[in-house]
């Protein structure tokens, strides 16, 4: 009998120890963000500039202590494709446990998205910009505006210019013919027309012939939506082969390869407003840090990745201090509860759909510096 | 006119593939080792080019460091790589697997020392100005056309006229036979090595001007090079070199009619209508069933 009551005893204070282990190994176990940015090919540097402003953001959450948990990045190459986004997303889902993703490039996030959607896991897009990436799915949320406003921003600017005709150059994918729609919408509207229409592949290098034909064309301005290596390629061999209109394109020329580029002087652009003057304490902090390391300015992407990871941050201490679960489904609740945000340039307000509304600027490059115009 | 504007950027184009696949048929016809790694002497020579240009070297000297680093990296690829597989095993596959390999570390390479952005060398010589309306020309159109007619002359003569250059056309024929002359197999492979690499090097070089590079050039090039390889008839210089300049013009003159996303395919489809209805090529010899 004795030896019985031993065994009990023995048995429930074993089942008790499991259990708080299991308590202290959950309370332990680190929230798990996942990247899935192209970190190699011709779009490998947008990988590295968006998980820039991811670390920096995961350094300053860390330093905070603002959650009880660990935060770790697991990063995916997406190879800037729909298929690597899709293989991408499937890992992170099924063997990182990724709960929330940072997401970049509108191909990729349209092959990601029903993945990350069938597991909950929310997804944060701060570099992809097709027009089609908004209201996505419920658990993909936008903190960069998208092309059809950066478009809807540029049409009335170059017609009161005077460029009433425009050559689009645009690349044949889910975002540039997003982007296509919203000129051929947006630019009549305004008074201007399409000169000419001109699509090309994401693995295209030689652009003498489409010169040609832009030539042949006789735009006022050039348009050109492409992204990654191929955008100085481009701005390279249009004024190489004698293209003297004014090239215009979209933010994501703000890349160090275009900056840097001598043929990219003059260049016009629209980007979301850049709020390094801003002085609340969130943007402060992030400008003197970023600046510590990298004596430069950062970019709008270094902002976005910054904030996605910050807005994690928050939504998951919100649902620490109401002790309730961090999932997909809460933090999507509790975005949608909360709404306004301290983020990097100031309060930022999400509406239904999970998409941060943003300003847009239309810049110039001058000796390689982003020049404020209108 | 812009007919003539396209045939001339199709030349252009076309010349320096030709050049580039030249080289992979130079190797794979003296030495039948399908140099997949042919797209990294490229990669390295173009690089290497733009390092020594941005560390301020004159332009003849960073192309003799251009033409260094492909020859170097062929006659590793000969004495390093292939040279052990074919003692062993010296399967197709196992060839073209180290191949791939190495083609991914030297991409990852230049990732590293470079970033993984595009680079260009900039120069007034790729600036077009107008020669007639509506038409323009660079001075590197006729660069690329002197370099790519006294390189295929040397080479042609060197081929046809020297007992070396006769040695290694015989070295796919008959290596044994080679040896029995006193003639060593092992030192003709490096020099089609040396040799073929050297032939990437102009177009490396006009192309960081021109077009500029990014890490990921290699594959490009080659699929090209193989393209054009297969086109003019495999093993065949003069082949290879019609083949580039088929591919080129193609490229550049389908935009006339189609959109210009159809550049790169018309090449393909040039190629595949080789392949059904003239498996041999332009030059190639008619295989006997």
């Amino acid at each position: 009998m004795i030896e019985r009551r031993m065994l009990l005893r023995a048995g429930l204070g074993a089942a008790a120890g499991g259990l708080a282990l299991a308590h202290a190994r959950a309370e332990a176990e680190p929230y798990v963000l996942g990247t899935l940015f192209p970190m190699a090919g011709p779009n490998a540097e947008y990988g590295t500039i968006f998980t820039e402003g991811a670390q920096l953001a995961l350094t300053h959450l860390t330093a905070d202590k603002l959650l009880s948990r660990p935060l770790v990045l697991k990063a995916e190459d997406s190879q800037g494709t729909p298929q690597g986004g899709a293989v991408g997303m499937s890992k992170l889902v099924n063997v990182d446990h990724a709960l929330y993703v940072l997401i970049g490039f509108t191909g990729v996030s349209k092959a990601a998205a029903p993945i990350g959607t069938r597991a909950k896991v929310v997804m944060v897009n701060g570099g992809g910009v097709g027009p089609d990436l908004a209201g996505l799915s419920p658990y993909y949320w936008n903190v960069i505006p998208l092309a059809s406003a950066e478009v809807s921003r540029i049409a009335p600017f170059l017609v009161a210019k005077g460029w009433k005709r425009v050559a689009l150059i645009y690349m044949d994918d889910p975002f540039g013919n997003g982007l296509r729609k919203s000129m051929q919408s947006d630019l009549p509207k305004a008074g201007g027309e399409i000169a000419g229409l001109f699509a090309i592949t994401p693995a295209e290098q030689q652009f003498s012939a489409l010169a040609a034909k832009v030539r042949d064309a006789r735009p006022d301005v050039v348009y050109f939506a492409s992204y990654g290596a191929q955008q100085a390629q481009i701005i390279k061999q249009l004024r190489d082969n004698g293209i003297d209109q004014q090239l215009v394109t979209y933010s994501g020329a703000l890349i160090p390869s275009v900056r840097s580029l001598p043929q990219a002087e003059g260049l016009i652009f629209t980007v979301q407003t850049a709020p390094w003057s801003a002085t609340d304490p969130v943007t402060k902090r992030f400008l003197a840090d970023w600046q510590a390391t990298h004596k430069d300015l950062p970019s709008v992407y270094h902002q976005n990745y910054y904030n996605a990871v910050r807005l994690f941050g928050l939504l998951a201490h919100g649902l620490e201090q109401q002790g309730k679960p961090v999932d997909g489904d809460s933090l999507r609740a509790e975005l949608l509860r909360v709404r306004r945000f301290a983020l990097v340039g100031g309060e930022g307000t999400f509406d239904d759909l999970g998409d941060l509304s943003v300003p847009i600027d239309i810049e110039t490059l001058k000796g390689g510096q982003p020049v404020k115009l209108d | 006119m812009l007919l003539a504007q396209l045939l001339i950027s199709g030349i252009q184009t076309g010349v320096l593939y030709a050049l580039t696949a030249a080289g992979f048929a130079l190797i794979f016809g003296a030495t039948r080792i399908f140099h997949f790694a042919h797209g990294a002497a490229y990669a390295l020579a173009g690089y290497g080019f733009v390092f020594a240009v941005r560390a301020g070297w004159s332009w003849p000297l960073a192309a003799l460091l251009a033409t260094v680093l492909a020859v170097g990296f062929g006659l590793f690829m000969d004495a390093f790589v292939y040279r052990p597989i074919q003692r062993h095993t010296g399967s197709f596959f196992t060839v073209f697997v180290a191949a791939f390999g190495v083609v991914i570390v030297v991409q990852s390479g230049i990732e590293i020392g470079f970033g993984r952005a595009f680079v260009a060398v900039t120069s007034p010589l790729t600036h077009a100005s107008a020669v007639l309306p509506g038409l323009y020309l660079a001075r590197a159109f006729w660069i690329a056309l002197a370099v790519a007619v006294v390189m295929f002359g040397a080479l042609g003569l060197f081929l046809a006229r020297t007992r070396t250059g006769i040695a290694l056309r015989a070295l796919a024929e008959n290596p044994d036979l080679l040896r029995a002359y006193g003639l060593s197999a092992r030192r003709l492979s490096a020099l089609a090595f040396a040799l073929g690499s050297a032939l990437a090097v102009p177009g490396a070089v006009l192309g960081a001007a021109t077009t500029g590079l990014s890490p990921s050039v290699a594959s490009h090039v080659m699929l090209v090079s193989l393209a054009a390889s297969v086109v003019g008839g495999i093993g065949s210089l003069r082949g290879a070199a019609v083949g580039g300049l088929v591919l080129g013009v193609a490229e550049s003159l389908v935009v006339s009619v189609l959109d210009t996303q159809w550049s790169e395919a018309a090449g393909f489809v040039v190629l595949f209508a080789f392949i059904l209805f003239r498996p041999r090529g332009i030059f190639g010899a008619a295989l006997a069933r």
